[in-house]
């Protein structure tokens, strides 16, 4: 006597929930301060101008200035066009790879599915932060280290989570049905399969976007992510440290940017269970 | 005879809307009470609402008296002392409603031990007698998952009526065959000839009748009919009990077989079949000519499905040959699924994917709106997705989405097995009449005899007890 | 369960040779004259000689073909055989041996700390899912993600001992320097683990063999007691074992913010050294670590729950 649900029809629920919409609405705000800021206030993040050393708002810097009298706005949207620059492309290179393996091993089976799930559970073995710093040290090129080494790391969230859902789905009645009834791969995976992967695929890339932006900003703070004098959250943040007495406020910008944006994407993220 | 359990007026609410109800109700000392209705018919709702064990959201009104006291149902929080104390509360699935880390002793001793107050030892040795009594002498040590499923069943019976004189069963035969359900019937009969009570809430006309006592009939939270189930079974007064008898397979004419004609479309030929080391079948015949009907029988686990699925190429066999009739499409070749709902793509409008099948093959788009018309459906229904349609409806859709394709060949498995009984016998009906008309071999698989000896030409039995199988001959004659 | 050992092992091997690529590559992208500065770095400025270059070199396997020399670097790994750190020029082992005890002191404090706080909220939220105490969580653990580590530390050092006094911000070996690393660790681990705690408890909560107990008659905590806490165990601990990378990376970040002279903290700076047998060592300690915790946690779930293999 658990469930009335034969009894009462229940609606089910569909498209993005209301902490989901919230998460979103902030994440845009965040991207249109990023994208708009250098062309409403086109000043250069790296001018530096000792006569304005920490001072307070005036119009060419609506947030005021740091130590070296460099624009906080102009800064602060320049790091956070960094960092979800490199989000975006760890986000999109891993899915791509991540999904795409998983659909493979869960279609294919046999020995390629158990060696793919193998490498997989090995690269879970290693923490992620590790093979970011190892990368780090052999791409010269920062961000673009910070995009493969992510990528290599967050895979396999995807993998795991593409190759559970196709291997339990495609032994099912529909997508037998479907193929009985003559269709192809293609359209197994655009009506059966991404319909259902959709919304959990959401879920670990915002997952991952966050961790991305928490990679680089905490490597940043620890000063071996991205060089100074770079605009990087993490790099602001500890740049700005000693100075919180004279100038809290300078501190509390780029906390208060990367707490929004990990916010946002978390709301995203958490939405959909209920 | 002794009244132990006496409700009045008890109705069902949610937001304001009245789901069920009121109807009153007296539970004596051995003597069942069966409330009978079809799905949604809002005869779980009514037991819940007795009990105390309706879902969050909705809310009873009316009384219930047990030893002289008596309980508002709007504070369901009352009626928990009476779980495991006077109520003995039997779960739905049993197999899924024990604990699955936990010994069958344990789950029936903890009653005994913590609601009664019992000592361990003592409680120890009173699941033991509970064991025995049901014979399960040697299952004490082992967890559900090394329990049959009417083992289960017995444990979980042994666990709920440990302090309990009224015994509360709802679908106790939810997805059981034949054989299973007569054992049900047996055990919840047994605590009757104690001289406890027995409440049992099902859509089964079969069980209904096997336990006998008084019945009442539920449609749309009503009750329409009710009286001791032997006069109320075979003279009901009510046009919906007719109905219900009339739809039971057990009162269909039976079927008036025909002889074959052409050559035969689906021949498969020394199948040999083994699953989990068990061995199936072996050396089986079965072949299925045009228009002819051929029933599958058998109880579940038997491999009826696999065996379906191998004519349809879908499964290897381990030994044993298939020929199709040559010259034909491989998707004239069809399939219907026991759970409808799973057979469609989950976030597709059912119109979508028609209009898929239809673009994908080139076919008569035109012919959607006749099928529909046929099947008695509501075109309304293909701007909807398979969760907002009903079993019976979408099981009309899925034979509708095979016909487009003018089937040869169609492989019914266990079609109605999920539905009502009105549906099962409309559905069915339609399945006969498509063969007949078309020309199309039907295999039809089920559990229930009577729907067999009722619809197929020929049957075949498959029987677990007996390695191989009798190609049984005509059951209808 | 011996098909569970073997895949194990098979893990742990690519896990070895995941290392040894990467840390391969690490070392094949050394700058030219990284060897004279590691050369500088050890025998100092003036002492530095052609010779003692290519003696460094020929110790780091820079001198040979490149497949040769990585069928070399993996000979060596597979032997355990870790080199000595190019920085300090004391075995890696001894290196790691010393570093780990501090390591594992922090961890092991932010993880009871962290399991104090999230279990007990996490079996009420579950209990009652849907209810205050559950919308709480999910706000609540919500924001908490949305704080990273560094930043977590960085407020507490801002606040507690800064602005308030409390507490020393870095230092090591009296007890009060425990606390701010460790509550860093652990606030964000709560977070995490309460969540899964209430996932997991809500399920069971939900499902019919808990209905059933209490029709059986059962109180709320008889139940909790005998059905709840076994049945939520196999998803804990499971998730215990995944913690450990989680674990692992908040080290790394906790210790360099703190000065705690533990093994991340000696990561950052090998990396940043590019001391590369140091960090071979250590990326392979932590990787078979990862594997050998997962194979103890593979154990002890299935006494729990020994239905049936999980792969």
């Amino acid at each position: 006597m658990t469930v009335a649900a034969t009894d009462i029809p229940l609606a089910a629920s569909r498209g993005w929930s209301r902490t989901q919409a919230t998460g979103l609405v902030l994440l845009l705000a965040v991207v249109a301060f990023a994208l708009l800021t250098p062309l409403l206030v086109p000043v250069d993040p790296l001018k530096q101008s000792l006569r304005h050393t920490l001072a307070g708002p005036d119009a060419a810097a609506p947030f005021g200035y740091d130590h070296l009298g460099r624009s906080l706005m102009a800064r602060l949207a320049a790091a956070l066009r960094l960092s979800l620059l490199i989000a975006a492309a760890a986000v999109g290179t891993s899915a791509l790879l991540g999904v795409g393996l998983g659909v493979l091993a869960a279609w294919r089976g046999g020995l390629a599915d158990r060696l793919a799930s193998l490498l997989a559970d090995s690269v879970l073995a290693l923490p992620g932060l590790l093979t970011v710093l190892i990368i780090m040290a052999i791409v010269p090129n920062t961000p673009l280290a910070f995009w493969i080494g992510l990528s290599l790391v967050l895979w396999v969230e995807y993998f795991r989570l593409t190759r559970a859902t196709v291997s339990r789905m495609i032994v099912a009645p529909g997508v037998q049905a479907t193929r009985l009834l003559g269709f192809g791969p293609f359209y197994i995976f655009r009506r059966h399969l991404w319909p259902e992967l959709a919304p959990m695929l959401l879920t670990v890339a915002a997952l991952g976007a966050a961790t991305t932006i928490m990679t680089v900003a905490a490597l940043g703070f620890v000063s071996v992510g991205m060089r100074p004098p770079t605009p990087e959250l993490g790099l602001m943040m500890v740049e700005l440290l000693p100075y919180y007495r004279e100038a809290p406020m300078a501190l509390m910008s780029p906390v208060l940017a990367t707490f929004l944006t990990l916010l946002g994407l978390n709301l995203i993220a958490g939405g959909r269970r209920a | 005879m002794t009244i132990l359990l006496k409700a009045a007026d008890v109705a069902v609410h949610a937001g304001g809307r009245r789901f069920a109800g009121p109807v009153s109700l007296t539970l004596q000392g051995g003597r069942p009470l069966t409330i009978l209705g079809q799905t949604g018919s809002g005869k779980t709702l009514l037991a819940q609402a007795v009990i105390g064990t309706l879902p969050q959201g909705l809310s009873a009104t009316g009384q219930v008296t047990v030893d002289g006291r008596c309980h508002d149902l709007s504070c369901p929080a009352e009626l928990r002392a009476l779980w495991g104390r006077v109520l003995g509360i039997l779960p739905q699935e049993p197999w899924l409603s024990l604990d699955p880390l936990m010994r069958a002793r344990d789950q029936i001793a903890e009653g005994h031990a913590l609601v009664r107050g019992m000592g361990r030892t003592q409680a120890r040795a009173a699941a033991e007698r509970d064991l025995e009594q049901l014979g399960l002498r040697d299952a004490g040590d082992r967890r559900p998952d090394q329990l049959s499923g009417g083992m289960a069943q017995r444990v979980a019976f042994a666990a709920a009526r440990t302090g309990g004189r009224i015994v509360i069963a709802d679908e106790p035969t939810k997805g059981l065959d034949a054989a299973r359900r007569d054992d049900v019937a047996q055990l919840l009969l047994s605590e009757v000839q104690k001289g406890g009570a027995l409440l049992t809430i099902t859509h089964d006309l079969a069980l209904a009748r096997a336990l006998g006592g008084d019945l009442m009939v539920v449609r749309e939270g009503q009750v329409v009919e009710e009286g001791p189930a032997a006069r109320a079974l075979s003279q009901p007064r009510h046009d919906y009990t007719r109905q219900l008898i009339a739809a039971d397979p057990s009162s269909w004419p039976p079927a008036r077989p025909r002889p074959v004609k052409g050559a035969p479309l689906v021949e498969c030929r020394g199948i040999t079949m083994t699953r989990g080391g068990r061995r199936l079948y072996s050396d089986l015949h079965l072949v299925v000519h045009p228009g002819e009907i051929l029933g599958l029988l058998g109880p579940s686990g038997c491999g009826k499905s696999t065996l379906g699925d191998v004519a349809l190429g879908l499964v290897r066999p381990d030994a044993g040959q298939i020929r199709r009739a040559t010259g034909i499409a491989p998707c004239r070749f069809q399939k219907i699924y026991q759970d409808p709902p799973s057979a469609f793509p989950r976030h597709v409008r059912l119109g979508q994917a028609l209009d898929d099948l239809v673009r994908l093959h080139r076919l008569d788009g035109g012919r959607i709106p006749l099928l529909l018309d046929r099947m008695r459906l509501s075109p309304v229904l293909l701007s909807r997705r398979p969760s907002e349609v009903s079993g019976g409806e979408l099981q009309r859709l899925a034979l509708l989405r095979v016909l487009l394709l003018d089937p040869v060949f169609l492989f019914a498995d266990e079609p109605t097995s999920r539905l009502d009984l009105i549906t099962q016998a409309e559905v069915t009906r339609l399945l006969v009449e498509t063969a007949r008309d078309t020309g199309m071999g039907l295999l039809l698989v089920s559990h229930d005899r009577d729907l067999i000896d009722a619809s197929a030409d020929r049957c075949l039995m498959l029987d677990v007890t007996r390695p191989s199988m009798a190609p049984a001959a005509r059951l209808a004659s | 369960m011996m098909r569970l050992l073997g895949y194990r092992a098979m893990q742990a091997l690519l896990v070895a040779l995941l290392v040894g690529v990467l840390t391969f590559l690490m070392m094949q992208a050394l700058p030219g004259d990284m060897a004279f500065r590691i050369a500088a770095g050890r025998y100092g400025y003036d002492m530095v000689t052609a010779g003692a270059a290519d003696a460094v070199r020929a110790e780091l396997g820079l001198d040979r073909p490149a497949l040769q020399a990585f069928g070399l670097w993996f000979l060596d790994l597979l032997r355990l055989d870790l080199g000595t750190s190019v920085l300090s020029g004391a075995p890696v082992i001894d290196e790691i041996r010393h570093q780990l005890g501090a390591s594992l002191q922090l961890a092991g404090a932010a993880l009871i700390l962290s399991l104090l706080m999230g279990l007990p909220i996490g079996i009420a939220a579950g209990l009652r899912a849907g209810g205050w105490l559950d919308r709480a969580l999910l706000v609540g653990s919500t924001a908490l993600r949305s704080v990273p580590q560094f930043l977590m530390g960085l407020i507490l050092i801002v606040l507690v001992s800064i602005q308030l006094g409390w507490l020393p911000a870095a230092g090591h070996g009296r007890p009060e320097h425990f606390i701010l690393p460790a509550l860093t660790l652990a606030l964000g681990l709560a977070a995490a683990s309460a969540r899964i705690t209430r996932d997991a408890m809500a399920g069971v909560a939900a499902s019919p063999f808990y209905a059933f107990g209490r029709w059986k008659g059962l109180s709320e905590g008889q139940m909790l007691r005998r059905h709840g806490l076994r049945n939520i165990g196999v998803a804990l601990i499971t998730f215990l074992g995944l913690q450990f990378a989680m674990l692992v990376e908040g080290v790394v970040v906790v210790e360099t913010i703190f000065g705690w002279p533990g093994i991340g903290h000696a990561l950052v700076h090998a990396i940043f050294g590019r001391d590369v047998p140091m960090v071979q060592g250590t990326a392979l300690m932590l990787g078979l670590g990862f594997v050998a915790l997962n194979t103890l946690i593979d154990l002890a779930a299935h006494r729990i729950d020994p239905r049936g293999a999980r792969p």
